[in-house]
């Protein structure tokens, strides 16, 4: 351990790299997948955003829960959840994580703590509310982690759940993953007051900006906000900067960008690049220990999207279970 | 246009770090930077400077600056100076400070008022050349900004832009740590950390395990951040021509142990093995092989083995602009005072001469 730099052992930044990894090639292999028309319904990719679902996420534990957006399969991967199984949810079959009827935007586990991925923009930080009251109420040291985006940090829903967080000093965590648009819409034009510390500071509750594409600045100040919400000390919010690597919808021919944007963010802002640069150049991991687990990732994925394809239908039967409530 | 030019660079993104989370460091929102600037271009105004010049940002801070410039108009309240930006490209990142410096110091602006912490006044600092500047903290660490109401900031600057203070009394020279990383060259205007880690991460320090060395220009016992270490061991004043370096040791073994301030609000025992004086102009590296450099309380960059690491203490480095000197000579001036002969009248009232 000696000759490494780095605030985490070499097993855990291969295991860092690893989730990187998966995520990535799971959305590039959706872009495929759904330009050929193998996928019903609609997907948002998190390519390009690895590194803040992934720092924040190492911190996390099964019993800690998160709420997720309509961007949600990074969110989803790596808190745990089965990429097979999410696969399969994606192309709507009965071995989804939901039966194969929620699809891209309801992906959930609850056994991993994943509340699930959200098509109702802001509906995630009062869900995470509720897990983080529970976990209070119970004293078993569990937290909350809300992920939205600079759009949906407009809505009501979330303004609402920092003023409740606050007034009862949950243990929840407010993640703006701000990619600099809302769908088309630029955070530019969008967002009063400008700054999502500014609006934590108004509720009462410390706010964080994070280079999002920094893998080691989001674990570390993740880390101390997960302990913090852990021992009591009430939630947070913690914005990451951050570039979308796709468009806002699949299909979506991305004019609102400036000329070059595109590929500047693939040049100088690729957090798994980034990550991999500097972990190779300390001399820790090598190029052959990294292409190792490229490999695995890419048959995993691959494997993955045969099994999915394989895997049957829910029958006309199972239509309205798995899809109601009952309390 | 005549007159002397102010430039104004207003960091809109300052006092966003984990300092937040560890210690309960201050946030400034933005409606509350663009006050500063209002009290500022009053002071400014007062002071009989027509014309300011300002980095642009895409924070806010201008739509909230020209909105409330236009309501003061229209109410016929405060007169402003003529306040234009900067064209130029904005980035949100602390490349725009440094592009503003640069730019003002082409235009030969008189002076250069700074809105930031530690980190935005050593941006502008390494491009701003001979421009004196004058700090205002709104960042998250001020060891170097002084604590001052803006409306004063700006009148003293004022009086220094318009020749009213002379020279002499109006400018400071400033000491600063120049630090070269093979061929990168880095400044740091109050103090340079060495730390073990090897990654910038969420760039602030706190953690005295982490710490090795540090190297302060100066350090006052009032200090805030890594400074205050050695402003409570062995003060220098900014004006000294000399420095200090602390190496340190783990607490449990350190011959001594020093509770301070190393970052607002966070009270940390650091273990100390000895504290030196350092000369001007003698280079020195650091004794930890590896490891992050920390410039005023921010990690920048990281070295190993391989990199050559070098700390260079200037004098004379740059200039600030004295407001207590500007302010105090305008007193002695009765450079406010309005009616002929009051100061005379108010002098012999408190048993002095005119």
């Amino acid at each position: 351990m000696s000759n490494n730099p780095f605030p985490l052992s070499k097993e855990r930044l291969l295991e860092a790299y690893r989730m990187m990894r998966t995520i990535r090639e799971f959305e590039e292999r959706l872009h495929v997948d759904f330009a050929r028309g193998d996928i019903p319904g609609f997907v948002h990719l998190y390519a390009g955003e690895e590194a803040a679902a992934t720092g924040i996420m190492m911190h996390l534990n099964d019993r800690d829960r998160i709420a997720s957006t309509h961007r949600g399969h990074g969110h989803c991967i790596a808190k745990g959840v089965d990429v097979k199984e999410m696969m399969a949810e994606i192309y709507g079959k009965a071995t989804g994580a939901c039966r194969g009827k929620g699809g891209s935007m309801h992906i959930a586990n609850l056994s991993k703590g994943m509340m699930g991925a959200n098509g109702i923009l802001g509906a995630g930080a009062p869900l995470i509310c509720g897990a983080a009251l529970a976990a209070q109420k119970l004293g078993h040291g569990g937290v909350g982690v809300s992920f939205v985006g600079d759009g949906a940090s407009n809505q009501g829903t979330f303004l609402e759940s920092l003023n409740l967080a606050s007034v009862w000093n949950l243990p929840a965590i407010f993640v703006v993953e701000n990619n600099g648009y809302a769908e088309s819409t630029s955070v530019e034009w969008a967002v009063a007051g400008e700054s999502y510390v500014d609006r934590a500071t108004g509720f009462g509750m410390p706010g964080v900006s994070v280079d999002g594409t920094d893998f080691f600045a989001v674990y570390e100040a993740a880390g101390e906000i997960v302990k913090r919400a852990r021992d009591g000390g009430g939630p947070s919010l913690l914005e990451c900067t951050m570039v979308r690597f796709h468009g806002h919808f699949e299909g979506d021919a991305q004019t609102y960008r400036g000329k070059g944007e595109l590929e500047d963010i693939h040049a100088n802002k690729d957090c798994i690049k980034i990550f991999r640069n500097r972990v190779r150049e300390a001399g820790v991991v090598s190029d052959a220990e990294f292409d190792k687990i490229d490999n695995a990732v890419v048959a995993l994925i691959e494997q993955a999207v045969i099994e999915a394809k394989a895997a049957p239908l829910p029958k006309a039967a199972e239509l309205l279970t798995d899809v109601y409530v009952a309390y | 246009m005549t007159g002397p030019v102010v430039g104004i660079i207003a960091n809109p993104v300052s006092a966003r770090d984990i300092r937040r989370v560890i210690s309960h460091a201050g946030c400034l929102q933005i409606t509350d930077r663009a006050g500063i600037v209002l009290r500022v271009l009053a002071g400014l105004a007062a002071s009989g400077v027509r014309e300011v010049v300002m980095m642009p940002d895409r924070s806010g801070l201008r739509g909230y600056l020209t909105r409330a410039m236009s309501r003061a108009e229209n109410a016929g309240e405060t007169k402003f100076p003529e306040l234009r930006f900067l064209d130029m490209k904005v980035s949100g990142q602390a490349a725009d400070s440094a592009n503003a410096a640069r730019q003002m110091r082409r235009m030969d602006v008189a002076a250069i008022i700074v809105l930031g912490g530690d980190g935005t006044h050593r941006v502008v600092v390494a491009e701003c050349g001979d421009v004196p500047i004058a700090g205002i903290s709104t960042g998250t660490n001020n060891a170097f900004p002084e604590t001052r109401e803006p409306t004063v900031t700006g009148l003293a600057v004022g009086l220094a832009a318009t020749g009213a203070v002379p020279c002499a009394a109006a400018f400071a020279d400033n000491k600063r740590l120049e630090v070269t990383i093979n061929d990168r060259q880095e400044i740091a205007l109050v103090d340079v950390a060495v730390v073990r880690d090897r990654v910038v991460g969420s760039r602030a320090i706190w953690k005295p395990d982490s710490f090795t060395e540090l190297f302060v220009a100066f350090a006052e016992p009032t200090s805030i951040g890594m400074s205050s270490i050695v402003g409570l061991l062995a003060p220098v004043k900014r004006g000294a021509p000399y420095g200090r370096r602390v190496i340190f040791e783990r607490p449990e073994t350190a011959p001594f142990r020093l509770s301070a301030p190393i970052a607002p609000g966070l009270m940390q025992k650091v273990g100390v093995q000895s504290v030196e004086t350092i000369k001007l102009h003698a280079p020195m590296t650091p004794t930890a092989p590896a490891g992050s450099l920390a410039f005023d309380g921010e990690r920048e960059v990281t070295f190993s083995h391989d990199d050559e690491v070098r700390i260079i203490l200037r004098d004379a480095a740059f200039r600030t602009i004295d407001v207590s000197a500007c302010m105090a000579h305008a007193a002695t001036k009765g450079r406010f005072v309005e009616a002929d002969g009051a100061l005379s009248v108010f002098t012999r009232q408190l048993g002095g001469s005119a």
